[in-house]
C-alpha cells in the first residue's frame, strides 16, 4: 500500500484521472460481464464455475464488485459535481477499495481453482477476463484522487429508513454468517471471506460505515434487538445439521469467556492469564454434581442450583487468585495469575484418590455427564420448530445464547456506571484514584470475582456440552487464546471481542490446512497486533487512547466526536 | 541422609533454575520488561547444542563435543534473543505496560511452535512434535558418583559446576569491566545513563544477550540431565525461574543465583511434606504457592529489589 | 451561591479546629524530612504552607492525607483519628490536588470530576447491572453535580473534552473541580498556580476565594510568596523539616528568620525572596 502510494503521486493524478476514471469503468464493467462466462473446466474447484450464462454465488460475489465500482465512478460524476451538499459520500475511495478488494478476491479464486484442479491451465477465458477487469479497475481507481474525506456519518435520514438499514445490515451478517460455515472446502470460505473484507472496506472507505455506527449510536435498542434475533436465528439456517452447531456452540463458549476476561483486561486494566481455570472450575463442578456415573460425590442438585455453585466456586477462586492486588500490580499481578494457573492445572490431574483427595479423576477427568434437562426440555432430543428440525447442539446453542447475552449485559451496564468509571480512574492512574477516593483494592478484586463467575457460569454449561471434562481443557494455552481474542478484536469492546473470538475460533475449524499453524500464527498475531495496531480490530476509543499517549491528532479527533456524540464510544 | 539427598537435588535443580533466572533478572533490572519468552530462549539453547552436534557427523559423545555443543547452543539462543528484542519489544518501549508483556507471550509461544514444526524438517533431523534423545556426552553423564550414601548424578554435579563458573563470570563481568558498569548504571537510571553517553540501546542488547547465554548453558545441562528435551520444556523452567528471580528480589544478580538454588532445595524439600499433598506430583504447586506467598508478603525478595513495582 | 451545598453547614457547625496535626515526624532511613511539626486549620479558614525546596512541604501533605503514615504523631480532622489510607481521608472530608497534575487525562473534563463523586455515591454492581430507579438517579445527581463543580471553577465550556487536551491552567482547575466533588471540608492545594502566568495566578486566587466563602478551609503551598501573602489569613513557614514560624502574612514577612532560611539556600532565592517580600506587603 505505502509503496502504491508513493507510486501514484497527487500529480499523476491530476494529469490521469480521465483516463483513470475510463480504465475503471472499463474494468468494472468487464467484472460484470466475466461472472457470465466460464471460469473453470471443473465444477471440482469452488463451487460450479463451468457453467456459460449462470454465475456460481462465487462468481455472482465478483459481479457485485463490479457494480460497486461501476456505479461509484458513475455516480461520483453525476451527483458531485451538480450540487454541494453538506454530506458527502466517499464514492472515489470506496471504488479504490472495492477494485483493491476485486483484484484479491479474483486473484484467490484464481489461485484455489488452479490449487485444486492442479495448474493455471483448468482456468477458462472467463476468469482471465474477470483478472483483467479487476487489474484494470484496480489500476484506473488508483490514478483518481481521493477527493476530501467523506462526511457521510452526519447524514440522517427518516427514522423508519434508519431501522430498515440495521436490519438489512443484520440480515446480510446472519447471510454472511450462514454461507461462510455452509462452505467446507477451504478455497471457497477463504475467498469469501475475502469478499466480506472487500465489502467491509468498501462501507468503510465510502463512509457509509460511519453513518451506520452513528445509526446504531441513535439506535442502540433496536441493534441489540436485532443482533439477538439474528443470532436467535442461525441455527435455523442450519437445516437441522449438528456439524456447523457444533462448532457455533464452541464459538459461543469462547465469546462467552473471552467477554468475562473482557471485563477483567479491557475494563478493569488486569492482565489475568489464568483466566480459563475459573471456567475449568466452573466445569469441573458442574462435572462433579452431575448425575455421571463418575461423579465424585453424592449431591446432586438440579442445574440451576449448579450454575450458582459452579459461578460461586469460580468467584472465591477469583476473590483467592485477586487478593494479591492489595499489594502486587502491574506484571508481577500476571505472573501470580500464570501461577495460579498452572496450580489449577496441577491440582485437578492430582485430585485422583493417588496423589490427592478423589474428586477429578485426575487426568482421565469426569466422562458421561447426561445432558440437561431444564423445565422438561431435553437437551439430548432432536425438536422441531416451525417445521425445522433443531439437533442436540442448537439446543446448547440456544442456552449459551442466553449465557453470552448475560455477559454481554453485565459488561456494558458495568462499563457505563460508578464502577466502570472507576476502573477507568484506575486503568489511568491508581494513586490519584485512589487519592479521589476511589476503592482501588475492592474495584479490583470486584472484577476478578466478577469475571471468574461469569466464567465459572459458562464453564458449568460446557461440562454438560462436552459431555466430558478433562484438566488438559483448561491449560496455559487456552488463556493466552482467550487473551489473543481480546486483543485482536479489540479490548474494552464487545463487538471486538466478539469478532475476535469468532474469527480465532472458527478460522482452525474451517481451514483444516491452518490448524497445524493455528498456535503459531496466533503467536505471531500478538506480536504484530501489539505492534501495528494494540487497539484491535475494532478499538474502543479510550483504550486507543491508551495506546497513543503521544498522538495528539488523534486526541483531538476523539474529543470532537465525543462533543458530537456526548459518549466515549467503543463499549458497544 | 534422605534430607542429604534431597539437600543435593535441590541444589543442583536449583543451579539450572538460577542459570535461567539471571536472564530474567538482567532485563528486568534494565528495561523493567518480564521476559515471559525467556523460558523459550533456555529451550533453543538446548535445541542449539543438540543441532549442533546433529551436524558434526560421527555421533561423537566424546568430551570435545561439549564446548562445541555449548557455543552451538550459545550462538542460537543469543541470536533469537537478540532478534526478538529488536524486532518485538525495542518498538514498544514507551507503550504501555500491558502491550510488551502480550507481545512476550506471543513470542513465547511463537518461538515453541516454531521449533516444533520446523525442527524436525532439516534433513536429518529428529521429529521435534515429541521428546528427542539428548546426546550422553562421556564424565559429564553417565554412573553416578556415591559419596557417602548421597548419591550424585555427573550432570547434576555438570550443572553446579557450570553455575559457579558462570557466577565466577558474572561478578567479575558486571563489576569489574566497563560494560559491565555502565550496564549497572542504565539499571540504576537509563536517562542519566544516556547523557553520560552510554549507549543504552547497546547496553540493553548486551542484557539480553547475556541472558541467553546462561540460558544456553542451563538448556545444555538441562538435556544432560534429563537425557531428553522437547521444546514445551521452557514453560514451566521459565516459569520456575522467574520465581527463582523473585524470590531473590528481581532486578539483583546475586539474588537470581540465591533464589536459584533456594527454590530448588524447596520443591525438593516438598517430598517431606507429610500426607497426600507431599510428593513429586506436587511440588509445582508448592514452588507456586512459594511464589504467591513472596509477591504478596516480601515483594522485594530475599535479598532485596532495585525497584519492586514501577507500574 | 449554593453551587457547592451542604457541605458549608456541615464546616461552620464545627467550633473547634477542623484539623490537627500533632508532632507529625516523618523520618526515611536516616533522613528526616518533616521533624515534629504541628499544625491546626479553623474551619472557613485559608492557610498558607511556604518554605524553600526539599523544606518537606509536600511530605507532610502526604502525612495528612493518608499517602504516608507518619513515623511519629498524629492527625485529627474533624475530631477523628485519620487512618493512613487516602481512601478513608477523602470519605473523611479531606481532598486534595497534586504539585505534578495527576489528571486522568484519557477521560473528559466531567467525567473527571464524577469520579471524585465516587465516595459519595454508592451503586454497587447489583444496582449498576438492573438499573433501578435509585441508579438512574444518582447517575443524573452525579452528571449535573460534576457539571455544576465544572461552572463553579470556570470551565463549564469543557464538559466533554478530554483532559489531556486542556490547556495547562484549565487542568489545574479540573484538579481543583474533581477534588472539589468529593464533598471536602477542608482542600489542600499543592502548588496550585505553578506555572501559570500573572492572569491565571489571579484567577486561581479568585477561585479560592470563592471555595473559602462556601465555609471550606483551605491549605495552599505555594512558592509565589505574594500570592500567598494576598491569599493566606496565617501562613506556616517549615524549614527543613521543622515548623519555623507560625503567624499572619504580616508577622511571617517580617520575621528575619524567614528571610534567613531562604538566604540557607542561596544567595539568588535570598535576594529574588527579598524582592517578592517586598513587593507582597499588603495594600502596597
Amino acid at each position: 500500500m505505502i509503496n502504491i502510494r508513493r507510486l501514484v503521486t497527487p500529480e499523476l493524478q491530476q494529469r490521469y484521472n480521465r483516463q483513470g476514471r475510463i480504465l475503471g469503468l472499463v474494468g468494472g464493467v468487464l467484472l460484470i460481464i466475466a461472472p457470465f462466462l466460464p471460469w473453470a473446466y471443473s465444477s471440482d474447484a469452488l463451487d460450479n464455475m463451468t457453467v456459460l450464462g449462470y454465475p456460481s454465488p462465487l462468481q455472482f460475489f465478483g459481479l457485485a464488485l463490479g457494480v460497486i465500482i461501476s456505479a461509484f465512478l458513475v455516480l461520483q460524476q453525476a451527483l458531485t459535481q451538480r450540487q454541494k451538499k453538506r454530506v458527502r459520500v466517499g464514492w472515489v475511495p470506496g471504488a479504490k477499495a472495492a477494485a483493491t478488494g476485486a483484484l484479491i478476491y479474483i486473484a484467490l479464486i484464481l489461485l484455489s481453482i488452479a490449487a485444486e484442479l492442479g495448474g493455471l491451465v483448468n482456468i477458462v477465458y472467463g476468469g482471465w477476463i474477470a483478472l483483467v477487469g479487476a487489474l484494470l479497475a484496480f489500476i484506473g481507481t488508483r490514478l483518481i484522487p481521493a477527493g476530501r474525506t467523506p462526511t457521510l456519518a452526519a447524514a440522517t435520514a427518516p427514522a423508519p429508513l434508519e431501522i430498515l438499514a440495521i436490519a438489512v445490515m443484520m440480515a446480510a451478517a446472519l447471510f454472511a454468517a450462514a454461507f461462510a460455515l455452509n462452505h467446507d472446502d477451504a478455497g471457497s470460505f477463504v475467498t469469501f471471506i475475502a469478499f466480506v473484507g472487500a465489502v467491509v472496506a468498501v462501507m468503510i472507505r465510502s463512509g457509509v460505515m460511519g453513518w451506520l455506527s452513528a445509526v446504531s449510536q441513535r439506535y442502540r435498542k433496536v441493534l441489540i434487538f436485532s443482533a439477538f434475533v439474528v443470532a436467535f436465528m442461525f441455527p435455523f439456517t442450519q437445516g437441522g445439521s449438528d456439524a456447523n452447531m457444533s462448532i457455533a456452540t464452541q464459538v459461543m463458549i469462547f465469546a462467552a469467556t473471552a467477554m468475562g476476561l473482557n471485563i477483567v483486561v479491557g475494563l478493569a486494566g488486569l492482565l489475568d492469564l489464568g483466566y480459563i481455570a475459573f471456567l475449568g472450575a466452573g466445569a469441573f463442578v458442574a462435572a462433579i454434581l452431575s448425575r455421571s456415573a463418575f461423579s465424585t460425590v453424592g449431591f446432586h442438585p438440579p442445574f440451576i442450583v449448579v450454575v450458582l455453585i459452579s459461578g460461586t466456586v469460580a468467584a472465591t477462586l477469583g476473590l483467592i487468585i485477586g487478593s494479591p492486588t492489595l499489594r502486587v500490580s502491574g506484571d508481577y499481578l500476571a505472573i501470580v495469575t500464570l501461577a495460579f494457573g498452572e496450580i489449577f492445572r496441577i491440582s485437578m490431574n492430582n485430585l485422583d484418590g493417588t496423589d490427592g483427595p478423589l474428586l477429578t479423576r485426575g487426568s482421565n477427568g469426569i466422562p458421561a455427564i447426561p445432558d440437561l434437562v431444564l423445565f422438561g426440555f431435553n437437551f439430548a432430543q432432536r425438536h422441531e420448530l416451525l417445521g425445522i428440525p433443531l439437533g442436540r447442539f442448537s439446543n446448547y446453542y440456544f442456552l449459551l445464547l442466553l449465557v453470552l447475552g448475560l455477559i454481554i449485559l453485565v459488561f456494558t451496564r458495568l462499563n457505563n456506571s460508578r464502577i466502570g468509571r472507576g476502573w477507568v480512574a484506575i486503568r489511568e492512574d491508581e494513586k490519584a484514584a485512589e487519592a479521589m477516593g476511589v476503592n482501588v483494592f475492592g474495584l479490583k478484586l470486584f472484577a476478578f470475582a466478577g469475571g471468574a463467575f461469569l466464567a465459572g457460569v459458562a464453564g458449568s454449561v460446557k461440562a454438560h456440552q462436552d459431555i466430558s471434562v478433562t484438566p488438559d481443557q483448561y491449560v496455559f494455552l487456552e488463556s493466552a487464546f482467550l487473551l489473543a481474542a481480546i486483543v485482536l478484536g479489540g479490548m474494552g469492546t464487545v463487538l471486538g471481542v466478539l469478532v475476535g473470538a469468532t474469527l480465532l475460533k472458527l478460522m482452525p475449524e474451517k481451514l483444516r490446512f491452518v490448524n497445524e499453524y493455528r498456535l503459531l500464527i496466533f503467536g505471531l498475531l500478538l506480536v504484530l497486533m501489539m505492534r501495528f495496531r494494540p487497539e484491535g480490530l475494532i478499538p474502543n476509543q479510550r483504550r486507543q487512547l491508551e495506546f497513543h499517549e503521544e498522538d495528539e491528532e488523534l486526541a483531538e479527533r476523539i474529543s470532537e466526536e465525543i462533543a458530537e456524540t456526548g459518549t466515549v464510544k467503543g463499549a458497544t | 541422609m534422605e534430607f542429604l539427598q534431597q539437600l543435593v537435588n535441590g541444589l543442583s535443580l536449583g543451579a539450572l533454575y538460577a542459570l535461567i533466572a539471571v536472564g530474567y533478572t538482567v532485563v528486568y533490572g534494565i528495561v523493567q520488561l518480564i521476559n515471559f519468552a525467556h523460558g523459550e530462549i533456555f529451550m533453543i539453547g538446548g535445541f542449539g547444542a543438540l543441532a549442533v552436534w546433529l551436524l558434526v557427523p560421527g555421533e561423537s559423545l566424546s568430551i570435545w563435543m561439549l564446548p562445541i555443543m555449548l557455543i552451538g547452543g550459545m550462538l542460537a539462543a543469543v541470536g533469537v534473543a537478540l532478534l526478538t528484542e529488536r524486532v518485538a519489544y525495542r518498538p514498544l518501549r514507551n507503550a504501555p505496560r500491558l502491550a510488551p508483556l502480550i507481545t512476550a507471550i506471543g513470542v513465547s509461544i511463537f518461538l515453541q511452535e516454531f521449533v516444533r514444526l520446523f525442527f524436525g524438517r532439516i534433513p536429518g533431523f529428529p521429529d521435534s512434535k515429541r521428546a528427542i534423545p539428548f546426546p550422553q556426552i562421556e564424565y559429564v553423564t553417565g554412573e553416578a558418583f556415591n559419596i557417602g550414601g548421597v548419591t550424585i548424578q555427573r550432570a547434576a554435579l555438570f550443572t553446579l559446576v557450570a553455575l559457579a563458573i558462570c557466577a565466577g563470570f558474572l561478578y567479575v563481568f558486571v563489576n569489574k569491566t566497563r560494560l559491565g558498569r555502565a550496564m549497572q548504571a542504565t539499571s540504576q537510571d537509563p536517562d542519566t545513563a544516556r547523557l553520560m553517553g552510554i549507549n543504552v540501546d547497546k547496553i540493553i542488547m548486551v542484557a539480553f544477550a547475556l541472558g541467553a547465554a546462561l540460558a544456553a548453558v542451563a538448556g545444555l545441562a538441562h538435556g544432560l540431565r534429563y537425557t531428553n528435551i522437547d521444546f514445551k520444556m521452557g514453560f514451566l523452567a521459565g516459569l520456575k525461574a522467574f520465581t527463582a528471580a523473585v524470590l531473590g528480589g528481581i532486578g539483583n544478580i546475586n539474588g537470581a543465583v540465591v533464589g536459584g538454588l533456594v527454590l530448588g532445595v524447596v520443591e525438593s524439600m516438598a517430598t517431606f511434606i507429610p500426607g497426600q499433598f507431599g510428593g513429586s506430583a506436587w511440588k509445582d504447586v508448592w514452588a507456586f504457592v512459594l511464589l504467591i506467598l513472596v509477591l504478596v508478603f516480601r515483594p522485594q525478595g530475599l535479598l532485596g529489589a532495585r525497584v519492586v513495582d514501577r507500574a | 451561591m449554593t453551587t457547592v451545598q451542604g457541605t458549608g453547614t456541615a464546616a461552620l457547625s464545627v467550633d473547634g479546629p477542623i484539623l490537627v496535626a500533632e508532632h507529625v515526624t516523618m523520618r526515611f532511613g536516616g533522613l528526616t524530612a518533616v521533624d515534629s511539626v504541628s499544625f491546626r486549620v479553623m474551619p472557613g479558614e485559608i492557610v498558607g504552607l511556604i518554605g524553600p525546596n526539599g523544606a518537606g512541604k509536600t511530605t507532610f501533605f502526604n502525612c495528612l492525607t493518608g499517602l504516608y503514615l507518619p513515623t511519629s504523631g498524629r492527625v485529627v480532622f474533624n475530631g477523628q483519628v485519620l487512618p493512613p489510607k487516602p481512601r478513608k481521608v477523602v470519605q473523611a472530608g479531606m481532598a486534595r490536588t497534586f504539585q505534578n497534575i495527576r489528571l486522568f487525562s484519557n477521560m473528559t473534563a466531567l467525567e473527571n470530576v464524577m469520579v471524585g463523586r465516587y465516595c459519595r455515591t454508592s451503586a454497587g454492581p447489583f444496582t449498576s447491572i438492573i438499573r433501578g430507579p435509585k441508579f438512574r438517579r444518582e447517575e443524573r445527581e452525579t452528571r449535573e453535580r460534576a457539571q455544576q463543580l465544572l461552572d463553579f471553577v470556570g470551565l463549564g465550556h469543557t464538559t466533554d473534552s478530554l483532559a489531556r487536551n486542556l490547556p495547562y491552567g484549565d487542568q489545574r482547575r479540573l484538579e481543583i473541580a474533581r477534588a472539589l466533588a468529593t464533598d471536602p471540608k477542608l482542600v489542600l492545594l499543592d502548588e496550585p498556580t505553578a506555572g501559570m502566568n500573572p492572569q491565571e495566578t489571579r484567577q486561581a486566587e479568585e477561585l479560592i476565594f470563592k471555595i473559602r466563602d462556601q465555609g471550606l478551609a483551605v491549605v495552599v503551598i505555594e512558592h509565589d510568596m505574594r500570592f500567598i501573602f494576598n491569599l493566606c489569613d496565617r501562613v506556616l513557614c517549615l524549614v527543613q523539616g521543622k515548623a519555623l514560624i507560625e503567624g499572619t502574612p504580616a508577622e511571617v514577612q517580617s520575621d528575619p528568620r524567614v528571610i534567613e532560611a531562604y538566604i540557607g539556600t542561596g544567595p539568588d532565592d535570598a535576594a529574588a525572596l527579598e524582592s517578592e517580600l517586598e513587593e507582597g506587603q499588603p495594600d502596597a
